[in-house]
């Protein structure tokens, strides 16, 4: 097929050819280094214990590494120095999940893919693509222990086989309402607890001019359609997406037991305390408002109380503003139901050309000159190390201690610098309470139906029964829920 | 044209005062938006966020700006984008005509089949053969490579239909009288229909370079190599945002807007050397007679 | 040979563009094809099923429910993004100061070089209830309560269908600009030597001369109607989605999201189907061949 291409080729670009070769001869040594690892006669499982100067590693990645070429490039440097792995990092500029298909599909051989989807890890694994793991971790002195990362988070990244199949890149948390503490003490009010304080909270938010700044201009609430109002849903004991019960699929949001809540948003929209864009806010829209004094809640990432709060303290020292997580409503039987993201993680693919080379990065990756590459990065560059102690560079600054691996699991590597304020309450609440959600291959299809049903509902466009009647109806009709 | 003022009685005045009245509001609903982008380029990190940012900057300055030009070190994807665009569209503007010349003949054997090969390359819905496309650049040794990018779209269906429209309005008898002189194609395409059809010359150019100085899904999917990105793809990396897990970047609006205005401002430099090109159509035009 | 030695540069001219078509489109279209037959596995062994994966799409309810919403909301942009810059060719091509003409050219054909991004970032916040422009222009003459355009799901299309049109009108306004500057002035002479008005020099010569150019904007709007993708993703949210999402979304949402290829081959083989049998009918219709 090679040589056809080429016989057809050579015919194309009349006048491009000469034009061409320029462009196309400084590309040539690049693409040596890159395809360096796939010499044809590299066997395709190298001996463990190949001579660590020799490890080459390809890998695709969506956040970890350097945002320019120079910064790539140094932290591939870093990554030789430390391991002695001869890494080459690509991380695509955008649509990642396409790059990955693409790369994949075409026989692309990579040894390390990052992903963040359990949805995604679930096909891949049906398609043949991931390796199995689990000699690897069950064996591998780093990872098996679990101080580094605890036993029961395997179970995140099992096929339904009960392999694993991946290896964390990060401690992933979980989403919640974020308050301003602020505007509680200033309006005297106490942290919500049950659906009725957050109601008149929400409604002071709106009515009592919180921000003092004489106008009404203010909404108790904002979200980014139904990302993610599990806080408040948890007062009806309503889980997100999928649960499984006695071997059926159902939908919590479409069943009869979320009428109430779908009224309770209803009356905040109503009543002007809900800010009217939510339906087509993106979570960057969600989080400026918060930002800039329009709102008093939002739902989001616990890494972002931390960033609300670094952020605003950068641009004024003396600001009042303080962001504060929130535990979710406890339902009726006093148990509290919150979000977990899904994992970052690792896969090996099953074309990986050395899988060795992988699985010493990825213990790497968990030690602490792993974890500090991935948060503050590469060393005299980002940071510098007197004895234990860390100094941050300006660059260092700039970067925010995140190159990939802003949180971790391993209990034996402090945070040098802390967390930013308000973050480790709010990681607190997500260790204590939060659980995956259940994302089954049919949940995109699933998704549409009860995104629209709700939110009609939330904004008053539908009554909340007939919503709920309809969204369940439907998704029974097409075989999305089995009851 | 102005010869037509002399004849303006009050309708034609009451119309041409409507008319361009029609053109202002419409022109204003364009110009808002830029504005705004402009805006909030100019606005301070903090502020940009703010939603009351609609024509006119809060707390001006070029912070924005400078942060793009920074962390981006401008230069090389400048160059790659510069690279891409003229070559390609030099190449891309030559071949289409070419091709576009051939289908004025009207009595060409295997026109109409030729059409419908042309037509049916332009139907294709690109994520249908990404893949096979990927594998046929990976065959041919362009992954990570430039030329990738010159060769995606070198072609198209879309300029070789406009530019044949521009050659059917030149003329037949022009050519038929070259060819009995003795001159050849080539010789009748380069040195007459080329120049005939300067205006629409310059829209297939102006058409072109534009799509590819905005392209973007091929070097995503080609490139994975940071120097070798273009401006659009460096631009879109920098200000990508990641809500979809708990990364802790923050990109203000200002540089994402500022990003925005680096990237349009050398298409708004080439319009009006483009448009000169129309002007310059009217006069060959003028001189066909 | 009499045909060879009279068209044969021609043929050579062709050469360059045909090989480029082969090896860039018509290779990967039939691997495409191919996949659409498969079960295709990212790795491993993959089987040819038939028909399997059409069946699947067609009897897909998703599938035929964006099939109507392409429809709808293609028609909608075939007929806006045809008139519109017709319209605002003949309104320019009227304007008598060049410096207005030539500013109004320029800053029509702003919007096409702004994204969907970056226009449908725009428009939402121009739009919204709060804040919203066009909400504050409504309210403050019209005294009426602020309209949730985005989520209304009867003005979804609308606002679909009118902001392309407005996005694209600049642009395709020049091919129309570009073509009224090379109608041969000798025409307008001549018709002014009978006296003819404005009115009847636009209608008895601009229109007419620009009829070649009206078929080929046509035909090339048909071409993409089907593909529409961008605009959609950009101004859906989940109130509108049923009324919005387009067959390209569809495909979008079989192979990216759910990596089901061998389905989403299937449907983007669909929509090129449907879109050849579109264009035989404007084909057969704008008698584009008999020039």
């Amino acid at each position: 097929m090679k040589n056809k291409l080429w016989l057809t080729m050579s015919t194309v670009a009349v006048a491009g050819t000469m034009l061409l070769s320029g462009c196309g001869s400084e590309s040539d040594d690049s693409n040596v280094a890159n395809t360096g690892g796939n010499a044809a006669n590299a066997p395709a499982n190298a001996p463990a214990n190949a001579p660590a100067g020799d490890m080459k590693l390809r890998i695709l990645d969506a956040n970890i590494g350097g945002k320019t070429p120079e910064e790539n490039a140094k932290f591939e440097a870093e990554i030789k120095r430390l391991t002695g792995i001869e890494a080459k990092l690509e991380k695509p500029a955008s649509d990642y999940d396409q790059k990955v298909l693409t790369a994949l599909g075409s026989g692309e051989k990579y040894d390390l893919i990052e992903l963040s989807d359990l949805n995604k890890l679930a096909s891949f694994v049906d398609q043949g693509v991931v390796s199995d793991l689990t000699d690897f971790v069950t064996k591998s002195p780093v990872l098996s222990d679990p101080a580094v990362v605890p036993a029961g988070e395997w179970d995140q990244l099992k096929s339904k086989d009960g392999n694993i199949v991946a290896v964390f890149s990060k401690f992933q948390g979980g989403t919640m309402p974020i308050v301003r503490k602020d505007w509680l003490d200033k309006l005297g009010l106490k942290e919500p607890k049950t659906l009725d304080e957050f109601y008149n909270v929400l409604k002071a938010f709106k009515e009592n001019d919180p921000d003092g700044n004489g106008k009404n201009d203010t909404y108790g609430l904002s979200t980014s359609g139904l990302y993610d109002i599990q806080g408040f849903m948890s007062a009806a004991g309503l889980k997100a997406r999928y649960v499984m019960k006695d071997g059926k699929r159902t939908i919590p949001y479409a069943t009869e037991a979320a009428v109430p809540m779908y009224e309770w948003f209803a009356k905040l929209v109503k009543e002007g305390i809900m800010d009217p864009n939510f339906v087509t806010n993106d979570s960057g829209k969600m989080r400026n408002l918060f930002l800039t004094d329009r709102v008093g809640m939002v739902t989001y990432w616990d890494a972002w109380v931390g960033m609300f709060n670094s952020m605003k303290k950068t641009e004024d020292p003396n600001t009042k503003f303080q962001a504060e997580a929130l535990e979710s409503i406890p339902g009726a039987d006093g148990s509290i139901l919150m979000r977990r993201g899904d994992p970052d993680f690792w896969i090996i693919p099953a074309n990986a050309e050395h899988p060795d080379a992988a699985k010493k990065f990825l213990e790497f990756w968990h030690t602490e000159p792993g974890i500090m590459l991935g948060s503050l990065g590469i060393e005299n560059e980002d940071y510098t190390k007197e004895g234990d102690a860390y100094k941050l560079t300006p660059t260092g600054t700039e970067h925010n201690m995140d190159h990939g691996v802003p949180f971790w699991y391993n209990q034996n590597v402090k945070y040098p610098f802390g967390k930013l304020p308000g973050v480790q309450e709010a990681q607190d609440l997500v260790t204590k309470n939060a659980t995956l959600e259940l994302t089954l291959p049919t949940w995109p299809d699933a998704e549409k139906i009860v995104n629209d049903y709700a939110l009609k509902a939330m904004s008053g466009q539908m009554d909340a029964a007939e919503a709920v009647k309809k969204m369940h109806d439907e998704l029974l009709g097409k075989k999305l829920i089995d009851e | 044209m102005s010869d037509r003022f002399e004849r303006l009685g009050w309708k034609n005045k009451a119309f041409d005062t409507l008319n361009a009245l029609f053109l202002l509001v419409l022109m204003l609903t364009m110009i808002v938006p830029f504005v705004n982008v402009l805006a909030l380029s100019f606005s301070s990190g903090t502020a940009s966020m703010q939603p009351d940012i609609v024509l006119w900057p809060k707390q001006f300055n070029a912070e924005g700006y400078e942060i793009v030009w920074k962390s981006l070190d401008i230069w090389r994807p400048l160059l790659n984008s510069v690279i891409v665009t003229l070559i390609g569209t030099t190449l891309h503007v030559l071949l289409s005509s070419l091709a576009g010349y051939v289908f004025i003949y009207p009595r060409l054997p295997g026109r109409k089949l030729m059409i419908t090969f042309i037509l049916i390359t332009m139907m294709v819905p690109q994520e249908a053969i990404m893949i096979p496309l990927y594998v046929v650049n990976k065959d041919l040794h362009l992954i990570n490579t430039l030329t990738a990018l010159v060769l995606s779209g070198l072609v198209s269906g879309f300029s070789i239909l406009l530019m044949r429209n521009f050659f059917l309005n030149i003329p037949h008898e022009m050519s038929e009288s070259a060819k009995i002189d003795g001159a050849g194609e080539f010789r009748i395409f380069l040195t007459m229909y080329l120049r005939l059809a300067a205006a629409g010359l310059a829209t297939v150019t102006l058409f072109e370079f534009v799509g590819r100085w905005n392209m973007f899904t091929a070097p995503v999917m080609f490139l994975s190599d940071s120097t070798k990105y273009t401006l659009q793809v460096a631009l879109k990396a920098m200000i990508i945002d990641t809500s979809s897990n708990s990364g802790t970047y923050l990109v203000t609006t200002n540089v994402r807007m500022a990003g925005i205005v680096i990237s349009i401002i050398p298409l708004l430099a080439i319009y009006p050397f483009v448009q000169k090109y129309f002007m310059k159509g009217i006069l060959l035009g003028a001189s066909k007679e | 040979m009499k045909i060879l030695k009279r068209y044969g540069a021609l043929y050579v001219m062709m050469v360059p563009v045909v090989a480029y078509f082969l090896v860039f489109a018509y290779y990967p279209l039939v691997k495409g094809l191919q996949t659409s037959f498969q079960d295709y596995k990212l790795m491993g062994d993959r089987p040819y099923v038939g028909f399997t994966n059409y069946n699947a799409v067609l009897h897909d309810s998703t599938f035929w429910d964006a099939m109507v919403n392409t429809l709808v909301i293609g028609g909608g942009i075939l007929f806006f993004s045809f008139i519109a810059p017709l319209i605002l060719a003949l309104s320019l091509n009227e304007v008598l100061q060049a410096w207005y003409k030539k500013l109004t050219q320029m800053i029509l054909y702003v919007p096409h070089l702004l994204s969907w991004v970056v226009i449908g970032g725009i428009w939402i916040f121009l739009l919204s209830p709060d804040n919203g422009l066009v909400n504050m222009l409504l309210v403050h003459f019209f005294h009426i309560s602020p309209i949730n355009f985005l989520s209304d799901p009867t003005l979804a299309r609308w606002i679909v269908i009118l902001l392309t049109a407005w996005k694209e009108m600049g642009y395709t306004c020049i091919l129309f600009l570009a073509a009224i500057v090379s109608i041969n002035p000798s025409l307008y002479e001549a018709a002014r030597m009978d006296g003819a008005s404005r009115w009847n020099q636009l209608i008895y010569v601009t229109i007419p001369q620009l009829g070649n150019t009206m078929k080929v904007v046509f035909l090339l709007n048909t071409l993409g109607v089907l593909r529409i993708f961008d605009q959609v993703f950009i101004l859906r949210n989940p109130t509108v989605a049923s009324k919005l999402d387009v067959l390209m979304m569809y495909t979008f949402q079989k192979g990216i999201l759910e990596i089901k290829l061998g389905p989403a081959a299937a449907a983007s083989f669909f929509i090129l189907i449907i879109t050849l049998a579109l264009t035989l009918v404007v084909r057969r219709m704008t008698r584009f061949d008999e020039v």
